[in-house]
């Protein structure tokens, strides 16, 4: 049985996240840049993420109680949904590790402020290794 | 829980988000994509467009409140054309927050 794990990080948390999973013996990760928003709808609050720069102001405020004017100065703006840069790490494990690579996961990106990310457990039905034709546990 | 892959048209990003603010669903994930689809890519005269650049938005969520998200992203990146883009829905089994260490199934 394979899992793929999902984990939404900060960024200055990617290089952590990899040694301890490769301190586990899961040394191969699909790394992605996405940018995020959670349940603060990406406000900035310098605590968040702090490597965004401080004068960054969150303009998905204006739009949470909507009226006519914050509406045309939401349209006049280009880019009216602000994102918090994050990284996306991809692993795919045997089901019978998944506590473990998860409690490592978060106990490594734990800051204790918003914006820590989050951790999506999901079922892969197969797996195969491209270079050898190898499939499900013995690829990965 | 599910988790919802929204591929939709770049200059629509900003509605469905804002869509789904309006709804209840702030939080999501943002990635820049390329791809195509039935058609191919596109041809505009002579030159072929094989790679177009779209948005994925991931949002994850409890089963119930699936078919809210979908019909919301859809209203909200309907243009009518080729190319608005694809909705996929795929399993989730656990969800945790690394702030607090909680969990939902």
């Amino acid at each position: 049985m394979l899992l793929e794990i999902t984990a939404i990080i900060r960024r200055d948390k990617v290089a952590p996240t990899m040694r301890a999973l490769d301190a586990i013996g899961l040394g191969s990760m699909t790394i992605t840049t996405v940018s995020g928003r959670g349940l603060q709808g990406g406000n900035v609050m310098t605590d968040i993420d702090r490597e965004v720069p401080a004068e960054y102001e969150s303009v998905s405020k204006i739009t949470r109680n909507l009226t006519p004017a914050s509406f045309a100065l939401v349209h006049s703006l280009t880019r009216p949904v602000f994102w918090i840069p994050k990284r996306m790490l991809q692993v795919v494990i045997p089901s019978a590790m998944k506590d473990e690579v998860v409690d490592l996961i978060m106990s490594v990106n734990r800051t204790g402020w918003m914006g820590d990310g989050k951790v999506f457990v999901s079922p892969l039905e197969e797996s195969l290794r491209i270079r050898t034709g190898e499939r499900g546990l013995a690829s990965i | 829980m599910k988790m919802i892959r929204a591929i939709v048209r770049p200059e629509k990003e900003n509605d469905v988000v804002l869509a789904l603010e309006a709804k209840g669903f702030p939080a999501m994930t943002k990635t820049n994509v390329f791809g195509r689809g039935k058609q191919k890519g596109i041809k505009v005269g002579p030159i072929h467009y094989d790679e177009l650049p779209k948005v994925m938005l991931m949002i994850v969520a409890k089963d119930a409140e699936v078919p809210v998200i979908v019909e919301v992203i859809r209203n909200a990146a309907h243009v009518g054309y080729e190319g608005d883009g694809k909705v996929f829905v795929s399993p989730v089994s656990e969800a945790y927050t690394i702030r607090t260490g909680e969990k939902t199934e």
